[in-house]
């Protein structure tokens, strides 16, 4: 509320007297002044000037229009003073009323001041519990801060040991693996190679097998022909036995009939008989010698073949032992060779060995999966830590956003409080201003008053002295509530700086965090790469073994079955071995003498052989030839094999008497039994009509060989 | 409307078996139905997990995965099965195509302490009913299987596990380079059971 005062018209009057007070010729009349100007002044003043103009005379009349005029003007003057002490009464009035309506305005800015006081009191005890929860808050958030960072701290030399010991594991498990893998690729290799050598020796002894199957068939059906041989070489001497028997009965019955023939002509015939006789006894003695010669021929003959059989049987056993020795000898040479592998797996053993020693904290092979058990529980143990330490920096996270939501929080407080401050400093700023344009108008009313109420009279004095007295006090309370508003703006100024102190705080635990989400997302991918492992199927074998259903829909039965066989086999065979080890020791000594011994007995059969061979060809051959000359038959043998399997032997008789060369007798000799075959010269109609006769009906061939050479002798010696 | 109030089922041990157990069994045949391993005049349907699923009739195949699930029972009563894995390889040539690997973390205090664990059935089988969808689809993404092909199972046990008659050890029949898809995963609280499978990388996808 503005009160307007007419301070322009005073002024005017101020600077209307203060002009015609210090101007010195002013012609204005004192009555425009409106100012009751003193007799001796007002004289001067213009007296001063027109001095000079003015008589005696004149003086007094001027003096009396003078005091007319002064009169005059002081009526004038008192009217004046009086309506503008009725004026200033009415002004002082309105001023009255204006002081009751700023005291009004007082009471109300008093009220208000209290009001405002009392909304600073609340303001400053919010502040003082902002303050304090601020205060709290920041001391609750720098120990959190202290704690996460000394979390952050630990943690993160915590990451540091785990990576270094990670990645110093990481590195040996790479190692490790890598050893591990090689190994399994040489295990493999080794377990490849074995079983192609067990292959290889499954097919050898199918070899083995089959050789010693059909060397056995050999050995067989070898025997099975000497037998035969030897059979046909018996039924043979059998034959000739016969043909012996049967020469000596038919050489008894010569010797008969010539005993009767020489009986009948003996008187005649004496003379001439004796020579012949004598010389039939002769060639008969001959012939029975010949015959024990050709029996005891025979009879070495049979030695022969026996002793030849047993140089066979010899034979095959020296065969049998070179091809065991042969066996032994390659075996040896697998052995070598199996020695060499052995050699070499031992080298690449010590190899391992050494790798093993290398490696700290592990002293044999077995130790290698305890180790990498080891290093993978560590490595997990790693991964668990590292799974917690992403779980506490997650309540880290949690705990910064909380503290950045309380710091927001206590910001926009903060805000609200200073817009508060400043609306109550805005406020008391214009009540400070109302306050000085109130005591500047107070002072120009005292001024006023002093001047005009000299006349009034001081009724308001001690209002006004209460009124000042109350405006020093609220002064003072202006000037109170000031100082405490620097107090809280130092207050909220040191609040700020803590502020940006924590601000700067939180930007760098910020960065702090992000390093760690950027670790932790580098974690995880290590973690999703452990899991792509873990889907590929590695396993730790210290652990984890894998085992496979037999599958009864497939051959795998059948394959168990064949491998258990082979394994059977493959027992037998190294059985075997071993026992021809065994042999072979028992005859590496013995058996170059034994082969030297068997050798020249060899020898010395084969050249008896040959030699009862030249003696039996000779006696054979003179044989024939007796035969020949005595019984007028050239005799050819054939053995022959029929198709169902049985041996015969077949005799082509050609008479000496015969007229051409396709004149012969064919006979079979099958089981004891001579039986005649037909050809083109016994088909004819005379020698046909005499196999039936003789063969036929007698059943006798001597006599129809007989018959023939007779007729062949008479044919001859007629023609 | 009335309050739903989750309902909560008591599981064993034995029982968690029981469920994983039968899961792989019928996983192995929707895999052995969908890779085509053996003709589909073969199978019969069945309703299981609220699914309509094929189940072999082969006598010979029936009886193998039979015996399989009882000895896998075993194992996971006793806390000794880590993984379990379905191989599928080429007839001709024995090469590894596929491998569909199933993951098995067993909750160890159970296997030691008979502790029991609550959870619903229902949740279960709709988890279980996620991965046979998921199983079904896979057609879409892997490999065309165009040559015969066998399959085989390997169990990933405990080092100190006895290995029973018909088991004999095995490697690992692992693919170089797979491709590998991770499925959704099952847990009955005592058993927790994720599927990956990898396969081959196709000469057509190397070539792009």
């Amino acid at each position: 509320m503005q009160f307007l005062t007419p301070p322009s018209r005073k002024r005017r009057t101020e600077a209307d007297a203060d002009t015609s007070a210090g101007t010195s010729g002013a012609v204005a009349s004192p009555v425009s002044d409106r100012r009751i100007v003193l007799y001796e002044q007002h004289e001067a003043v213009p007296f001063q000037v027109p001095r000079a103009s003015f008589g005696p005379s004149d003086q007094l009349v001027c003096t009396y229009h003078c005091r007319q005029m002064v009169k005059s003007e002081f009526f004038v003057a008192l009217d004046k003073a009086e309506k503008e002490n009725a004026e200033y009464t009415a002004r002082l009035a309105a001023l009255n009323e204006q002081l009751y309506k700023i005291e009004e305005e007082r009471e109300k800015y008093r009220d208000e001041a209290s009001f405002l006081q009392q909304e600073l009191a609340a303001s400053k005890a919010r502040e003082n519990s902002l303050q304090e929860r601020l205060l709290k808050e920041v001391d609750n958030s720098e120990e959190r801060y202290r704690d996460q960072l000394r979390r952050i701290s630990e943690l993160e030399f915590e990451i540091k040991k785990e990576m270094d010991s990670r990645v110093a594991a990481e590195q040996f498990t790479e190692t490790l693996k890598e050893t591990v893998r090689e190994l399994q690729t040489k295990l493999e290799s080794l377990s490849d190679s074995s079983e192609r050598e067990i292959n290889s020796l499954k097919r050898e002894l199918s070899y083995v097998q089959d050789e010693s199957r059909f060397s056995s068939s050999k050995v067989t059906a070898e025997l099975e022909r000497t037998r035969l041989r030897a059979e046909s070489a018996e039924e043979e001497a059998e034959l000739l036995k016969e043909q012996l028997i049967g020469l000596k009965e038919q050489l008894d019955e010569c010797l008969t009939q010539k005993g009767e023939i020489e009986h009948h002509p003996s008187s005649s015939n004496v003379s001439s008989s004796n020579a012949p006789s004598d010389d039939d006894k002769k060639m008969i003695k001959l012939l029975q010698e010949e015959l024990h010669n050709y029996e005891k021929e025979v009879q070495e003959a049979r030695k022969l073949k026996s002793s030849q059989l047993n140089s066979e049987l010899l034979k095959e056993k020296l065969l049998e032992e070179q091809s065991r020795r042969e066996r032994v000898e390659l075996e040896l040479s697998k052995l070598h060779e199996f020695q060499v592998k052995a050699q070499k797996l031992e080298l690449e053993l010590t190899s391992w060995k050494s790798l093993l020693n290398d490696i700290p904290d592990i002293v044999s092979y077995s130790d290698i999966p305890k180790k990498f058990a080891e290093l993978q529980k560590e490595a997990l143990e790693n991964m668990a830590k590292l799974g917690e330490i992403t779980a506490q920096l997650k309540e880290i996270k949690v705990a910064m956003e909380y503290a950045d939501l309380s710091k927001q929080r206590a910001e926009t407080e903060c805000m609200l409080a200073k817009e508060k401050v400043e609306s109550s400093s805005l406020e008391v700023k214009r009540l400070q201003l109302m306050l000085a344009s109130v005591t500047e108008e107070r002072d120009r009313l005292r001024k006023d008053s002093s001047a005009s109420n000299k006349d009034a009279g001081p009724p308001d004095d001690s209002r006004v002295k209460e009124l000042e007295a109350a405006l020093n006090e609220k002064e003072q309370m202006m000037k109170e509530m000031d100082s405490s508003l620097q107090e809280h703006r130092e207050i909220i100024a040191h609040q700020h700086a803590e502020l940006k102190l924590f601000n700067d705080r939180l930007t760098d635990e910020s960065k702090k965090v992000k390093s760690l989400e950027r670790e932790s997302d580098r974690l995880r991918h290590e973690v999703a790469l452990l899991e792509s492992k873990l889907g590929h199927g590695d396993y730790s074998s210290s652990n984890t073994k894998v085992l496979r259903m037999v599958n009864t829909l497939a051959v795998e039965n059948e394959a168990k079955q064949t491998i258990e066989a082979l394994q059977a086999e493959l027992k037998r065979t190294t059985e075997r071995l071993q026992a021809v080890e065994e042999l072979k020791g028992q005859f590496d000594a013995a058996l170059p003498e034994k082969l030297v011994q068997l050798k020249n007995q060899i020898a010395v059969l084969e050249k008896r052989e040959e030699r009862y061979k030249a003696v039996f060809a000779e006696k054979i051959s003179v044989f024939r030839k007796a035969c020949c000359s005595l019984f007028g038959y050239k005799i050819v043998m054939d053995d022959q094999k029929r198709p169902n399997g049985i041996p015969v032997t077949r005799f082509t008789l050609q008479s000496i008497y015969a007229q051409s060369d396709d004149e012969k007798l064919d006979f079979e000799y099958e089981s004891g039994s001579m039986n005649i075959v037909m050809n083109d010269y016994t088909s004819q109609t005379d020698i046909a009509h005499q196999i039936e006769i003789f063969i036929r009906k007698m059943n006798s061939i001597p006599a129809f060989t007989a018959n023939l050479t007779v007729e062949c002798f008479n044919r001859r010696t007629l023609c | 409307m009335a309050s739903r109030t989750i309902s909560k089922d008591i599981i064993t041990l034995r029982g968690s078996a029981a469920i994983v157990s039968e899961f792989f069994g019928y996983a192995a045949n929707s895999i052995l139905y969908n890779r085509g391993i053996y003709p589909e005049e073969s199978f019969s349907k069945v309703k299981k997990y609220g699914l309509t699923l094929l189940l072999t009739q082969d006598d010979g195949v029936k009886s193998f995965i039979t015996g399989l699930t009882s000895q896998l029972s075993e194992w996971l009563e006793a806390g000794k099965l880590q993984r379990v894995v379905l191989v599928i390889m080429s007839k001709a040539t024995s090469e590894v195509l596929e491998r569909w690997n199933f993951n098995i973390e067993t909750d160890a205090e159970v296997v030691e302490k008979g502790v029991i664990k609550e959870k619903s059935d229902k949740e279960i089988m709709r988890e279980i009913q996620a991965i046979m969808r998921q199983i079904a689809s896979c057609i879409t993404y892997l490999p065309c299987l165009d040559e015969a092909c066998v399959f085989d199972v390997l169990a990933y046990t405990d080092k100190d596990t006895t290995v029973p008659m018909a088991w004999v050890e095995s490697d690992a029949k692992l693919i170089n380079n797979p491709q590998m898809v991770k499925l959704h995963s099952f847990d009955t609280k005592i058993h927790k059971v994720d599927t990956i499978v990898s396969y081959k990388n196709d000469e057509w996808e190397d070539e792009e």
